[in-house]
Formats: structure tokens, sequence, C-alpha cells
């Protein structure tokens, strides 16, 4: 193998940017959560563990965001995964303008969020928007929902404008992954009389399981990092319901508290450092297995 | 050889690119720097004939400076050569703006912030960012009450030019109450009653646009001066730490009755996604016969609906536990000049401007949305119905959040929390419950020596 080795000084100027920038940052703000850093007094005291102990005490309702992040995070990795299989294999071959349905599916992904929330809270408005009006008008009035100030559909509404945006490009990595696949393995399978289901479930799957790595790695930390789409669609409402903890972290340093700010975001660096851990791990061990 | 002088040419490049872009965004940067050096400030020089070469920044959040006063900044700067560059900011960005540049020690030379006590202590932190303005002249003429709420510790630290007495009324179509044979409630059981009427004339009672965030804690904290005539001494009870929000028996049924009204169906269907941009249309076609508003609504009616006169919209203080006194809040956007600025006495030159007579009717007599200014013998512009309100309601009081400390900082807060009552998840209780922890947390935080 003719492999070029780099001398470890090329990398050195990154790993120095890196560093100052996000490496040293982060850990300064480890550091501030145990402390009682606001914007009121210029002094900053040593409080321990003071700030874990309000969040986890469950008196407020920060629990109640960390069950929110966990939901919105499970929700969205299932089923951008399965959507994102489903138009992956549907758009793999033998449909006409593929191109163009691949390009359709994508387009969302390539939109800010921000601009994506605005217009769907447009859409989504109870009284004018585009989906309830357009249900009326095919005489579907039942179906026609408060979308997001019903407590039953606030969060599941903004999950469904999430996954609307985000499927794209989870269909385009697992396209590759679908592609990289030999088809002799199907036309070994087709001879031994396997049905759809066995070939999904037996040649596909198994040997797409690095894409599948990558992409639920991806949707894990986007959601537990989700902010715009609940920021713009409800600002947390109606009233604390739909709240996650980026949400939290923001009315923190937007009241000046930066000191709970930081204990928060600690508490989701920790979160999201050992769950992609033990995602990583456990499914390349699978891939290895097999 | 080669390789290294490419690899050394493309770095220098690139180095250069990210440091044009960012020196060049310094000057280019709407909500940079204070008078920083590139912009305005060509020296002092140009002393000849009195007239300087000075530009002041001036950072507010959006509606705090009307047109008439950015006419006045230009007349400003004919007489004088002190040019005034306005940075207008987003409201709901506008407070974390002004704190990272106060934090930064980067503040502009004059900044617009609300008053009250508590607000200009701890989000502005005064006595460090503000310049004392307790010798200027026109502190003197300023109405009292307002100049109350820009001092602390005896010292005035802004110029606040405002409609003071315009507060927030329930505006009813005079006609629908007419047709409906109706009267002005004086309490909340003839409220209730008059709504129930509208009600089944299959007219929506009240247009409450609660998607905003920030409208609905009106009801609460406005009759807040009936809160302290039915318990006598709580505002300073509530100041001093000896009573909280949740003794207070007043403050419960406000919140049960408000409650009430959004059970009864008294807002309509969609309350919760109406945003207050729509109030106008909705009272004008008739859809809605009430809704909490600005005085300047009729107005504004009259204007864009011909069916409407100025006089068709009546007005009366919000009823919610009995209230009849007309409540004010007697402080209002303010002028701050910050203490780190290289143009202080400019930027008093500027205030003094702005509060001569002539100036200040100018800008009651060229903004439509005011009726008077907190300076004494101006000619006002008093509706007949406005006249009437101020006659008819002789009691006068200043509402929760411009007495009683660390309310205001944490008005959206209470927004959340009152949303999460009318839900249903949480009683009324809970929010006062909610307002005494984050009024503890604030007190502990500012150090307060009545929550010791």
């Amino acid at each position: 193998m003719n492999r070029a080795i780099y001398p470890f000084y090329f990398g050195i100027a990154t790993l120095v940017v890196y560093s100052i920038f996000f490496v040293v940052p982060g850990l300064m703000g480890i550091y501030h959560s145990f402390t009682d850093w606001n914007s009121y007094s210029d002094e900053i005291r040593f409080i321990g563990f003071d700030n874990l102990a309000k969040i986890f005490s469950g008196e407020a309702k920060y629990l109640s965001y960390i069950e929110n992040t966990l939901v919105f995070t499970v929700s969205t990795v299932v089923l951008k995964t399965a959507l994102g299989l489903f138009f992956a294999i549907m758009l793999n071959d033998g449909i006409r303008a593929k191109g163009l349905h691949r390009v359709m599916l994508f387009m969302p992904s390539i939109v800010p969020m921000l601009v994506v929330g605005l217009i769907f809270k447009s859409i989504l408005n109870p009284a004018t928007g585009l989906l309830n009006e357009s249900l009326r008008a095919i005489g579907l009035d039942f179906l026609a929902q408060k979308w997001l100030t019903d407590l039953n559909w606030a969060f599941k509404s903004i999950i469904a404008v999430d996954i609307w945006k985000g499927v794209g490009y989870i269909m385009i990595i697992l396209l590759a992954g679908l592609q990289s696949i030999d088809k002799t393995y199907y036309e070994a399978a087709a001879i031994d009389g396997a049905n759809f289901w066995q070939k999904l479930t037996r040649i596909t799957i198994p040997l797409i399981v690095p894409a599948l790595v990558v992409t639920t790695v991806l949707n894990l930390l986007h959601g537990l990092k989700v902010f715009e789409a609940v920021y713009v669609l409800t600002n947390g409402g109606p009233g604390y319901a739909t709240d996650v903890m980026y949400t939290a972290i923001f009315k923190e340093f937007s009241t000046g508290n930066y000191g709970m700010g930081t204990a928060l975001s600690s508490v989701l660096f920790v979160v999201m450092t050992v769950l992609g851990y033990f995602v990583v791990r456990l499914m390349s061990r699978e891939g290895d297995e097999r | 050889m080669k390789k290294w002088t490419m690899t050394l040419l493309s770095a220098f490049v690139a180095m250069t690119v990210v440091l044009a872009g960012c020196g060049g965004n310094n000057g280019k940067d709407a909500t940079g720097g204070s008078a920083s050096p590139s912009a305005g400030a060509s020296g002092s020089s140009g002393q000849g004939g009195g007239k300087k070469n000075v530009t002041l920044t001036y950072m507010a959040s959006q509606g705090w400076i009307k047109d008439s006063e950015m006419e006045l900044a230009k007349k400003f700067e004919e007489e004088t050569g002190i040019k005034i560059d306005f940075q207008i900011v987003p409201s709901d960005q506008y407070f974390n703006v002004l704190k990272t540049k106060l934090n930064a020690g980067e503040g502009p030379d004059i900044f617009g912030g609300q008053s009250g006590y508590s607000e200009i202590t701890m989000n502005y932190n005064v006595e460090k960012n503000a310049v004392d303005l307790s010798d200027q002249e026109w502190v003197k003429r300023e109405d009292p009450l307002s100049v109350e709420q820009l001092t602390a510790n005896g010292k005035v630290y802004a110029l606040t030019i405002w409609d003071t007495y315009s507060s927030f009324v329930v505006g009813y179509n005079k006609k629908l109450f007419a047709e409906l044979n109706l009267e002005i409630p004086k309490t909340y059981e003839e409220f209730k009653n008059v709504s129930l009427k509208i009600q089944e004339a299959g007219v929506t009672p009240i247009y409450e646009p609660i998607a905003d965030g920030w409208h609905h804690v009106l009801w609460f904290s406005e009759p807040g001066p009936n809160y302290d005539k039915l318990e006598p001494n709580l505002y300073d009870d509530l100041n001093q730490n000896k009573k909280k929000f949740v003794d207070s028996k007043a403050m419960l049924d406000s919140l049960t009755q408000l409650k009430e009204m959004y059970d009864l169906g008294f807002f309509g269907d969609n309350t919760l996604s109406d945003t207050g941009s729509d109030t106008v249309a909705k009272l004008g076609s008739g859809e809605f016969g009430m809704s909490l508003v600005a005085q300047s609504v009729a107005t504004e009616l009259a204007e864009e609906y011909e069916e409407f006169e100025v006089e068709d919209i009546g007005f009366f203080p919000i009823p919610l536990t009995d209230n009849q006194i007309y409540y004010i809040n007697p402080g209002g956007p303010s002028k701050f000049i910050y203490s780190g600025s290289k143009y202080i006495e400019e930027a008093k030159q500027y205030f003094n401007f702005l509060t001569k007579q002539e100036n200040l009717q100018f800008m009651l007599d060229n903004d439509p949305t005011i009726s008077n200014l907190n300076f004494p013998d101006l000619k006002n512009k008093y509706t007949a119905e406005q006249q009437k309100l101020f006659d008819g309601y002789p009691e006068r009081g200043t509402d929760i959040q411009n007495y009683v400390n660390y309310v205001n900082p944490q008005w959206m807060d209470i927004g959340k929390d009152i949303v999460a009552m009318l839900s249903g998840v949480i009683q009324p209780v809970d929010v006062l419950k909610s307002i005494d922890e984050r009024r503890a947390e604030m007190a502990k935080v500012a150090q307060d020596p009545n929550w010791q």
C-alpha cells in the first residue's frame, strides 16, 4: 500500500485553532456550571453542585425539558431513519424521473430551519393556515386541529416539521449505502425464492449498517441539539409543554442566569457524548460481527 | 521548495482575506461598536463657530424612537453639527444586544432602556454604566412620578419623554353596546354578564392576542393598585418581602377570574394563535366586541374603517376584582447616557435640545400614537372619549410592574405561566408560586437585603 504520510506538524495549526475556539471555551463552560455567574453582579462565586441539584431535583421544569428533548430525539431518529430508508429504496431503481424525486426530497434540507419554521408557523395557523383551510375546503373539517397550540398536537407538529426538513438528507446518505450493495446478492436471493421482506432484512439492512451508523449518530446529535424548530414554531409553548434543553438554555442566558445556562449545556454535553459513544460502539460491533 | 512557496502563499492569502473580512465588518456592522473611531468622530476639530463634527450613536428597541424625534435630530445636527446615528434593534433581541454591549464595555453613547428601580439597577447596572443626570435642567420640569422611576440611590439616570397616562384599557364597540342595551360594567360580575350577552348575539366578546406572549399578562398586572387597595400596604410588603404573591387573595381572585373568562370562551377559539397586529382588523370587522387596547386604537380604527368614527370606541379600565382605579405606568422607554462614552457633554446637549418646550410640543403634534407627554404645559390631543375616561375614573394608581420589584424582568415567563394555567396544566395559585420563586432568585442574585 502506498500511503503518503504527512508530518504530524501539518495538523498543529488546525489543532491549535480548534483548541482555542472550541475546546477551551467548552472547558470554561463546564467550569462555570459550578458557579453562580450572572449578569447582575461582577463577582463569580463557586457554588459547587447547586445548579445540577436544581436541575435534577424535579421542582423546576428542567426534568420535563430533558424528557421533551429525549422524546424528540427518539421520535426523529426512528422516523427519519425509517422514512429515509423507505424513500431510498423507492428511489434506488426502477422509477422514472428518480433524479427529480431525489432533488425534491432533498431540497428542504438546504433551506434554513428558521425559514422552514416561519413558513410552517403560517401553514399551521388554526384559523387561516394553508393546512386547515385545505382540509376545510375538501370537507375534512374534523381533521383540522390547532396544530401548534393544542397540547396534544404541538409537540407532534414540531416533530413532523423537523422530519419533513431532515428526511431528504438521510435519504441521500442511505441511498449511497444502498448503491454500494452488490446486485448479485439480490439475484442469488431471488433464485433461492426470497420475498421482498426477506431481501430487506437479510441483505439490505445488514449491508448498510455503516451508513445507518452515520445517520443514527447524525440524527441523534441533531435531535439533542434541536432549538430553532421549537423556538420559531411555539417558543416552548403552550405554557412550557414543548420546551427543550436548548430553549431552556437560551432563556437562562436571556435572563442573565449564565451559570445555570452553562450547567444545562454541560448536562447536554455529557448526554451527547455518552449516547454517541454507545451508539457507535454498538452499531460498529454489529457490523463487524456480520 | 515550490510546494512550500505555494502553501505559504495560499496561507498568507487566506489570512489576509479573513483579516480584511473582520476589519471590514467593524465599519459596516450596523449593531457594531460604540463611537468606533473610524465612523463619525473625525475628531473634535472644527470647533470654529461652535459647530462640532461629532456622531453620537443611539441604540434603541423597535418602536421607541418615533419619526418626530428623528426629524428633531436632523434639526439638532443642523444647529450644532452633532449627528445622531440611530441604531434600531428588533424588540425581542434588544435586551440581549444591550446587555452584551454593556458587559463588554462597549456601550453606545446613548442607549434606550425601560424604567423601574429593579430594571435599571439589575438589568443595566446604571450606577456603573450610566451618567448621573440629576443636575440637568429638565429634571425639574419632568413629571416627578416619571423621574422617580429612573432614580437609583437619589440619582437620576435617564430622560423619559413618553405618553405615560395612556394605559391599556378595555376598548368597546359603542354601537354594539347600544344595540344590545349594555352599560359599562363596574364590577367583574357585570363584565361577565355583558360578555355573555355579546356572546349570545353571535359576536366574540374579547379579542386577546395571546400569541404575542406579553399582552395577556396585562389583565393580571394592570389592576395592581386595586389589589393594594383591597389589601392595604400590599405593594410595600411585597417589596420588603413581608408578603409574597401567593399570600394575596386579590391576586388569586384576579387570575381565577381570567381563567373563567377563558373557559367561558370569551376570547374566542383561536386566541392562543392571535396576534396584536390584527386587533384593529378584528374590531373593525365586527367579529369581536371588545379588546384590551392602547387608546390610540380608536383613531386607527376610524382611519381604516369608514363606518367607525373616533367616538365609536369607548373605554373603561380592566374590571377584574371589581377594579375602578385608572392604573398608570409612570415610566416608559427612557434615554440613558453611557458612562464610557467619549461625548457625554454632546449627549447632554441633545437631551437639553429635546426637552425644549417647542420641541416637546413638536413631538406631541407630529406623533399620531400619543396624546400627551410627561412634561407640563403642553397642548394635549385627548379625544372626547379619552377625556370621559379620565374624568370618569378619578382614582389613580401605579400598576404592579412599575412599583413592585423583580416583576418586569420576568414578564414573558409570567406570560408562559398564564398560558399554562389557561390550558389547565397548572392552577392559578401555581402561577403566583412561580412568580415568587423567580422574584426570590432575582433578589438573591441582586443581594437584596430584604431576602437574606
